[in-house]
């Protein structure tokens, strides 16, 4: 009898192993509502999760959540912070978001290898004002470097290769009369190139906000506004969604984007608003917000800006093939 | 006396970080002094995303050293006792023990997204390996004489799994847990900080994105403390469960 109590007990823990597995399998599985059949604005709200990057550029969509403009499209909003666009554009393509955030190169060369992802909404561009920027090649403030032109042979830091920030600062050298092809990259993450800058492993740093402000607080100079230097008010990043939930479920696509737009608009006609929704999502200090510079979200993409950048990533030979911008586009 | 000299060699540590900053040895902007942590970690504990953020990453690593704690004595008792199956399965375990668990990003990645389900398939792989070895040596370990004895008294399967493996394999068995118990510990951290699944890992990642490098060391103090706490009390459930045995019992005359 004893012997076969201890035999119920083994049994019962293997069974109890094995559906830990099945449970934390099931729990975290993708919610599939994303695809569920157009509902109308009575019925149960659409769950949609997106994908962003806990940076500036996405203060518009938190803003549009606490001001209830998914809400009141009947789409219950879910905002996931991921470590970096990489990371996005396949937990899109799975359904794992139903809407992802990311910068227009890296949406271009996901369409030359045939990702089957469009965009659906705008996410925030340039300021347009040289010297002005959310973004900008500094290099120390007692460096030699004086315009783009002299970054010939030197090291410049970007925080992904063959990406949005070394093609924009290599339009900045050229714009400037040098010679893109002898400025020498290295990758190195926004957060690590300010002390890089200082200590002359690298001799000028691409950085955005609250970076930029770090740099300029150690003493750092701003020599060009790579961004603007690409175009005028050019698009740097927008939401995306699968084809295949632009397929199924186009209701959802369209009161998302309209939601967006009006998220965008408020948001670039709030700006202390938007300052102060930054502050709950990331961890930049209080001082450093308000001195920011903050991007501009305008409603609608900059579809001649992000032609541009297709051009100058086919120059820089980031795409094999010219990219077929419009399709790109709901 | 012991408790005495272990604070006094934590505050030289925290004077020391507090100091070398002040004299101008590292920059203060991205190596902040012990106090400046200190005010950023009192600011950290007020808000609700940090409890938030704790919870998670102790759930994680919790579920993680569970599943793996019973799939590897479960696994290690039946593999050690079945001879054929201990050949059988050795160069394959030598095989896929050392490989380390980080390098399976990518691969959960794919499969699960930046989810918790990724983290925890980190955390089980690593920690179920130093549990599962832990337990075959100690079914190795059983005496000789007993296994005759064990015999001759025609135990069956369970009966010598109950009463002659289970005791020699307990101590093993344990330092297992408390080694995979740490082990989980930096797989669950690191999932966190490179997949992006919810916790403090996560935070590290924001506040570092933030350039809030103060918050960023608090939270890297929290872990350290969870960390700490972690070893504290698998010592005492080491010193409950083996009470009887006689390298944790006092009385024993040596």
């Amino acid at each position: 009898m004893r012997r076969n109590l201890a035999a119920v007990l083994f049994t019962a823990a293997v069974l109890a192993a094995s559906a830990c597995g099945a449970n934390t399998g099931g729990s975290t599985a993708p919610p599939q509502t994303g695809s569920a059949p157009a509902s109308t604005p009575s019925g149960p709200p659409d769950q949609v999760t997106v994908g962003v990057i806990p940076i500036l550029d996405v203060a518009p969509i938190y803003l549009g959540k606490e001001k209830g403009f998914f809400s009141k499209r009947n789409i219950e909003l879910k905002l996931e912070l991921a470590q970096g666009g990489a990371a996005i554009v396949p937990a899109v393509i799975s359904g794992q978001y139903q809407f992802g955030f990311s910068n227009m190169v890296s949406l271009l060369l996901a369409q030359s290898r045939s990702v089957p992802i469009k965009v659906v909404s705008n996410g925030n561009n340039s300021t347009g004002q040289d010297g002005n920027d959310f973004a900008a090649l500094m290099v120390k403030g007692d460096s030699p470097i004086r315009t783009a032109a002299d970054l010939a042979g030197k090291k410049v830091a970007a925080n992904t290769l063959k990406n949005i920030v070394d093609t924009s600062v290599r339009q900045s050298v050229r714009k400037a009369g040098g010679d893109p092809a002898s400025v020498q990259f290295v990758e190195m993450g926004f957060p690590q190139q300010p002390a890089a800058l200082q200590s002359g492993q690298v001799d000028a740093v691409f950085v955005v906000e609250p970076f930029q402000q770090a740099v300029l607080a150690q003493g750092g100079r701003k020599i060009a506004s790579s961004y603007v230097d690409v175009a005028p008010q050019l698009t740097i990043a927008s939401y995306f969604a699968s084809n295949q939930l632009i397929g199924q479920n186009p209701d959802l696509v369209k009161r998302f984007t309209e939601a967006m737009q009006e998220s965008l608009a408020y948001a670039d006609a709030h700006p202390d608003e938007a300052r102060q929704i930054i502050g709950t999502y990331t961890q930049i200090a209080p001082d450093v917000i308000a001195k920011m510079t903050l991007p501009k979200w305008p409603a609608d993409v900059n579809r001649d800006s992000v032609q541009k950048l297709a051009d100058l990533a086919l120059e820089d030979k980031l795409l094999e093939k010219p990219a077929d911008v419009d399709a790109l586009f709901l | 006396m012991r408790v005495l000299l272990g604070l006094a060699g934590l505050i030289g540590f925290g004077a020391l970080l507090e100091l070398v900053p002040r004299i101008g040895l590292v920059s203060d902007q991205y190596a902040p002094p012990t106090s400046r942590i200190a005010v950023a970690l009192a600011d950290q504990v007020r808000e609700e995303r940090f409890w938030t953020a704790l919870a998670d990453t102790l759930r994680t690593w919790g579920l993680g050293l569970a599943i793996a704690v019973l799939a590897g004595v479960v696994i290690g008792v039946v593999i050690g006792s079945i001879p054929v199956l201990r050949v059988a399965t050795a160069s394959t375990v030598e095989f896929l023990r050392p490989i380390p668990s980080v390098a399976l990003i990518p691969l959960a990645v794919l499969l699960y997204g930046s989810t918790v389900t990724s983290t925890l398939i980190l955390v089980v792989y690593a920690s179920f390996w130093q549990v599962l070895v832990q337990v075959l040596h100690g079914v190795a370990d059983v005496d000789p004489v007993a296994r005759d004895t064990a015999r001759s008294y025609r135990l069956g399967r369970v009966g010598t799994v109950r009463y002659l493996i289970w005791p020699t394999t307990l101590p093993y068995a344990v330092t297992g847990v408390r080694l995979a118990a740490s082990v989980a510990l930096i797989l669950a951290i690191t999932g966190e900080l490179i997949i992006g699944s919810p916790g403090l890992g996560k935070e590290i990642a924001i506040a570092q994105a933030s350039d809030a490098v103060p918050q960023m060391y608090a939270l890297v103090v929290v872990t350290g403390l969870i960390g700490v706490v972690a070893n504290l009390i698998t010592r005492t459930a080491e010193r409950q469960v083996l009470a009887w045995h006689p390298s944790v019992r006092q009385e024993i005359p040596s």
